[in-house]
């Protein structure tokens, strides 16, 4: 089994909204290990991005903790999280927020100012990372001038820059047409299983989900037990724990007895 | 890929919005390059004028001090001003050459007046001016008007050698040649403006009253009133004849033996010839006073036109940096949330808050060096235009009055502004300009700097 990379212990956000309280994630108890490709899935509304965002030091935690490479990370300043950001994760965008005026090259490029490198090692990392993704040939294109799904490449591209311990990928298929989506998908998973990177996934799509190794499934704010290998999901029909009707994982209610699940 | 490329993909990117800032900017500094430098020629100018005025008039008191003993007398009661010029100029020491003498009295009237009591000596004197006339047009800021005035007016002087030396009775700034001389005679002493308008010099002929006379020498005429005349300095047997006032004189300088007679002697003078025009020192005292008192008001409605145009321009200046200011913060503002999304991508992949704030900053910096020299190409084409638009004309003196050595008080600030463009201030206002959209840039920047990046990633 390989080593732990990130936990999350009793993880809960409520946020005010017109004098209510309003529970957005309750109670998340995760474990991700080095390597794994993770999705989770979930209804809108029950808190998959949230939970996305505290991994990814974008929001902070109301309850419990996020502990990433052995650091709480909710316990670091504001001020000093851009660095987590920066060197530990990857963002992945549904809309792929490259930015237009840069070059495919130069939006791979981007995360690493900052960093110690120099500029040809910066521009060396930004070619690896382009013929990785499948992208040598365009890396002077800016984004009006690609596919969505060579956009899509280039984030991904991106998010690699730095090696970040975790990609954080929210709906990377979700602009994308049938066909450029499998490709994007198939390019997350050789990424996981050649290049051991760790993946978790939010999305709406069963079948893109099934893709993961482990598929997760929140409702409500709350990681539900049910969990499932992705490569197995088509044939293991998840059941209604009140009436045993089988359910698509992407239900949030029981369609027979409307029992939440 | 650095932050300043980056700044500059931006600024060129968003033309509209680089123009509407460029612009903006590019007239405030216009401003500020054109109005700060014609405040400071005027006020030099005022400066200049002030001191013209007071040496004039310390030199005016040093004239009548040293005549004190002096009482004239005149047979026409206004002095220095051509036929149909506008009166009300300022009367002081009459100045070689008055221009109407229309009326002669005997030279017996001479002995006659050197007999009473404490008179030292007398001078006679015969003024009188050509029959030619030529039309003048004359510039005032009230309008053109055209006069008529003589081409010449003669001097005739009592060349006596005691005279010459001991009373200011001839020219005392000869530019060439030389000055009379006792017993001379046709020969003349012109003025440089009768010798310039006639085209001769020192040695050349001129024709007076149809006789011909050489030049000896050129002066260089005081001027009072509107004109400075054109005078001929001649022996006064030379100008009788010549006028056909055999035994006449216009003007008799009588000097008493100490300043206490000077009184009785005007007084019996006064009484014994109602002819003529009587001027002691008091008289010319009181003149001198008279013309302090109107200089001082000129110079005081001057310097509060200059104040008021100071005022006029900090107002202006206040008004355009506070509005490119503003411009260039609801500018930057807008940018900031047009771009939001942007901000939110570029601290997800771990732009710090210094990266996002140093970004915005540097394009608001670098709309205002173009915005720099672009304004100093406005300013240095538009400086007049902006200056006659922004401020009120400066004009100082409601008519042009020439003094000797003094800048010409009818100078606009538009025409001031055209020479005091200098370097200092163009830097001066590229600096505040840059300044400007740096600090109209900075809450703008530190706004995106603070935004958070969840809150930014959902922004549509």
């Amino acid at each position: 089994m390989s080593e732990l990379l990130l936990k999350t212990e009793e993880l809960g956000k409520a946020f005010k909204m017109g004098g209510r309280t309003i529970r957005a994630l309750s109670e998340v108890n995760l474990q991700i290990r080095k390597g794994d490709f993770i999705s989770i899935m979930g209804p809108s509304g029950s808190g998959k991005t949230t939970l996305l965002n505290m991994l990814g030091c974008l929001d902070k935690p109301t309850k419990g903790k996020v502990v990433l490479d052995g650091k709480d990370i909710t316990k670091v300043s504001e001020k000093n999280l851009y660095k987590i950001r920066r060197h530990k994760v990857g963002f992945v965008f549904q809309t792929f927020n490259l930015m237009p005026y840069l070059n495919a090259i130069e939006n791979v490029e981007l995360p690493m100012e900052g960093t110690k490198k120099s500029r040809d090692e910066k521009k060396q990392r930004a070619r690896e990372l382009l013929k990785l993704v499948g992208l040598s040939e365009r890396e002077d294109h800016r984004p009006h001038r690609l596919s969505a799904g060579e956009q899509q490449r280039v984030a991904i591209a991106r998010a690699l820059a730095n090696n970040p311990s975790i990609v954080l990928a929210d709906e990377p298929t979700g602009n994308l047409d049938v066909k450029t989506k499998y490709e994007v998908i198939r390019l997350l998973g050789k990424l996981n299983t050649d290049q051991g990177t760790t993946i978790i996934m939010v999305t709406h799509d069963s079948q893109i989900a099934a893709h993961a190794g482990r598929m997760l499934f929140l409702s409500d704010g709350r990681l539900l037990a049910k969990e499932k290998q992705g490569t197995h999901l088509a044939k293991d029909a998840l059941k209604c724990p009140n009436c045993g009707r089988e359910t698509q994982p992407e239900d949030a209610f029981c369609p027979r007895c409307g029992k939440k699940l | 890929m650095g932050t300043l490329t980056r700044a500059i993909r931006n600024v060129s990117r968003r033309k509209a919005r680089t123009l509407l800032v460029v612009i903006a900017l590019g007239f405030s500094m216009a401003i500020m390059i054109s109005i700060p430098p014609g405040i400071v020629a005027n006020q030099e100018s005022t400066q200049d004028l002030t001191e013209n005025y007071n040496n004039m008039l310390s030199s005016m008191q040093e004239e009548i001090n040293k005549t004190a003993t002096l009482i004239e007398c005149s047979t026409s009661s206004g002095q220095g001003m051509p036929s149909g010029a506008p009166s009300g100029d300022p009367q002081g020491i009459p100045p070689f050459g008055s221009q109407q003498a229309a009326v002669f009295v005997n030279e017996t009237v001479v002995d006659e007046i050197r007999s009473i009591a404490g008179v030292k000596d007398i001078v006679g004197f015969l003024e009188e001016s050509s029959n030619e006339t030529t039309s003048e047009t004359i510039s005032s800021p009230r309008g053109d008007f055209t006069v008529s005035r003589p081409i010449y007016t003669i001097t005739g002087v009592s060349l006596n050698s005691y005279f010459i030396d001991n009373y200011s009775i001839l020219p005392t700034e000869i530019t060439s040649g030389r000055n009379l001389q006792e017993a001379d005679s046709g020969v003349v002493l012109a003025s440089s403006n009768l010798t310039s308008y006639l085209g001769v010099g020192v040695d050349g002929q001129v024709e007076i009253y149809g006789e011909s006379f050489t030049v000896v020498g050129i002066f260089e005429p005081t001027s009072q009133g509107r004109f400075e005349t054109r005078i001929v300095c001649m022996s006064i047997t030379d100008a009788q004849r010549v006028t056909g006032n055999a035994g006449n004189v216009s003007r008799l300088d009588v000097y008493a033996e100490s300043a206490s007679d000077v009184d009785g002697i005007a007084d019996v003078i006064e009484a014994t010839y109602t002819d003529l025009y009587v001027t002691t020192y008091k008289d010319r005292l009181e003149n001198l006073e008279r013309m302090q008192e109107m200089y001082t008001e000129t110079l005081n409605n001057a310097q509060s036109t200059i104040a008021q145009t100071q005022s006029t321009a900090t107002q202006v200046i206040i008004v355009a940096v506070a509005a490119t200011s503003l411009i260039v913060l609801f500018v930057m503002l807008y940018t900031v949330r047009e771009r939001t999304k942007e901000i939110g991508t570029l601290k997800a992949i771990g732009f710090s808050n210094w990266n996002v704030m140093s970004q915005f900053m540097l394009e608001g910096i670098i709309i205002s060096l173009i915005a720099g020299v672009v304004g100093i190409a406005i300013g240095s084409v538009a400086a007049p235009t902006l200056t006659s638009l922004l401020l009120p004309r400066i004009s100082m003196f409601g008519t042009q009055r020439s003094f000797p050595g003094s800048v010409n008080p009818g100078t606009t600030l538009s025409q001031a502004v055209t020479t005091a463009l200098d370097p200092q201030w163009m830097l001066l206002a590229f600096g505040i300009a840059v300044s400007l959209g740096a600090l109209g840039s900075l809450y703008p920047a530190w706004r995106a700097s603070r935004t958070s990046p969840m809150e930014a990633l959902k922004y549509e």
